[in-house]
């Protein structure tokens, strides 16, 4: 294989790996943005805080990144169902949530950054674990388990929420409250209280995804800022609502980027989610999937 | 058991308009009791006064399901219908991404129809086989005819016992009009519903009426004991026929 070809079969392994990150990290983002219709600018900031969460478990008390994960989970929905009913109390109920709710969630954006700072300082934080350095070779296939572990708790959880909104009571109510909540009232649910739940479970997604950031990567307070435009071009690549394409749009972005990388220079990345964003908004704003 | 509704004087309206005074009106188990009137008289505010959509400034409304007794004035719409009172809305309020047979499964959202899920949706197939030919495609995009089945089977999902419907024939063509009383009909008898019914077509409604009410600027003016009373009361004469 010439060195091209090669550097290029590299970029798209890596690429798709990461794909299945970047799905855990947007399937709030899904669920926020796509289902419930709230713009939700704060979603990064609750990864870097899963982040440190694993962070500080580990540093502290040599608990693994993973277990951080299944700790940090209930009380982030918990913290994500207050969140949600200070939105809705505040501004959904008045119906002034596309300004004044997008500002206080920036105000949330910033306060969990600096808070962070504040607590950890702005250096870069690793984790340790066993399975961080190990990594799986046969041909040209190279697998770092530091991506590999991320993809699949991504997925598995695409596939849990999926499983979620198409099987039960709750999850069908969580796709229908944004298309008409009266008509929710008039088979028995309580729209306020249905997306109370889905805006905790969109928080928690973000949560769990940030221990998995810091077994892929070292952290530090602002690196949230580099996913806002990720989360918000895959979410409407993939089709607003479809968990689907969620999926789909997360692989050809983590691709995108991970060529774009290696042939461009690592200084691109960043552009390409928006690149991404703006295309698909001039092309085929509906996105790829309708669910 | 017996399933009943009784509205009390209720008045009501939107800011300063008043739009219902002191109606009052009751339908009995397993009665199918018409609201009739043109356009604008109140029949709509009525029904959402019934579904806790509007808040009535005097008067009581109250269900009996099953022999338990229930004030309704001042629930929430949802806990209405968890009581075990099933909606058709005006306009059909369908959930218009959603497939056929998701909107049906939301139907039995309550908690009282949850476990009868499976069986309902059964029957409501057989009942309606055109739902069930189209039972993966998206509500939005049916016909009007197929929408108003679709409202109807997704209130009947609820296992309910008193049935709401709220200008049934809007926006359809008289045949599909007459499908959709003959398929109401079908219905009350099958399940022994006490089904109170805003209507404005005139020689629909009284296809299955026991009883009927006449409202006229938020009052009613008449209120007939049987069809033949209906037919021949000048209230109706002057307001639907011209006369």
């Amino acid at each position: 294989m010439g060195v091209d070809a090669e550097l290029l079969f590299y970029a798209l392994q890596t690429g798709l790996l990461l794909g299945g990150f970047y799905a855990a990290v947007s399937v709030g983002i899904t669920i926020s943005f796509g289902m419930l219709d709230i713009v939700n600018i704060a979603h990064p900031a609750f990864i870097i805080l899963g982040a440190f969460v694993a962070y500080y478990l580990n540093s502290t008390f040599g608990i693994d990144p993973l277990l951080s994960l299944v700790i940090a989970a209930a009380p982030a929905f918990l913290l994500g169902r207050l969140l949600y009913k200070m939105y809705y109390y505040a501004f959904e109920r008045h119906g002034e949530e596309s300004l004044q709710g997008l500002a206080f969630f920036f105000g949330i954006l910033f306060i969990v950054e600096i808070g962070l700072i504040l607590l950890f300082g702005v250096d870069y934080r690793f984790v340790e674990a066993p399975y961080i350095s190990t990594t799986f070779n046969f041909w040209y296939v190279s697998l770092p388990l530091r991506l590999v572990i991320p993809l699949v708790v991504g997925l598995l959880m695409v596939t849990a929420i999926q499983l979620f909104t198409s099987r039960t009571f709750l999850g069908r109510a969580i796709l229908a409250v944004s298309q008409d909540p009266g008509a929710l009232r008039l088979v028995g649910g309580n729209p306020v209280k249905i997306k109370e739940i889905a805006f905790g479970v969109s928080i928690a997604s973000a949560v769990i995804a940030g221990p998995l950031l810091i077994i892929i990567q070292p952290v530090e307070p602002s690196i949230g800022r580099d996913y806002i435009g990720r989360v918000f071009a895959i979410c409407v690549l993939g089709g607003m609502s479809s968990l689907r394409g969620t999926v789909v749009a997360s692989m050809i972005v983590g691709i995108a980027e991970a060529v774009t990388a290696t042939f461009g220079g690592p200084a691109w990345a960043p552009a390409v989610a928006f690149s991404l964003l703006i295309l698909t908004l001039l092309l085929r704003p509906e996105g790829m999937f309708q669910r | 058991m017996a399933s009943s509704l009784s509205i009390e004087s209720v008045s009501a309206g939107y800011g300063a308009v008043r739009v219902l005074s002191g109606v009052s009106l009751r339908a009995d188990d397993g009665e199918t009791v018409v609201l009739l009137g043109t356009n604008g008289n109140g029949k709509s505010t009525l029904i959402k006064c019934v579904t806790g959509q509007v808040r009535p400034t005097q008067g009581r409304i109250t269900a009996v399901i099953e022999g338990k007794s229930h004030d309704l004035v001042g629930m929430a719409t949802e806990e209405i219908v968890g009581l075990g009172i099933g909606i058709v809305p005006e306009g059909r309020r369908l959930f218009p991404k959603l497939t056929v047979e998701e909107n049906l499964l939301l139907g039995a959202y309550r908690t009282g129809a949850r476990a009868n899920i499976g069986a309902n949706l059964e029957f409501c197939f057989e009942t309606f086989p055109r739902l069930k030919e189209r039972r993966h495609q998206t509500a939005g995009s049916m016909s009007g005819g197929e929408q108003q089945m679709l409202a109807l089977a997704r209130a009947l999902m609820a296992s309910p016992k008193i049935l709401i419907i709220d200008e049934p024939s809007v926006g359809l063509a008289p045949i599909l009009v007459t499908r959709v009383i003959d398929k109401i009909a079908e219905l009350k008898k099958a399940l022994g519903l006490t089904v109170l019914m805003a209507e404005q077509n005139f020689q629909q409604a009284i296809r299955i009426a026991d009883r009927g009410y006449v409202l006229v600027h938020g009052k009613i003016e008449f209120s007939a004991s049987g069809v033949e009373d209906l037919r021949s009361s000048n209230v109706v004469r002057r307001l639907y026929l011209g006369l």
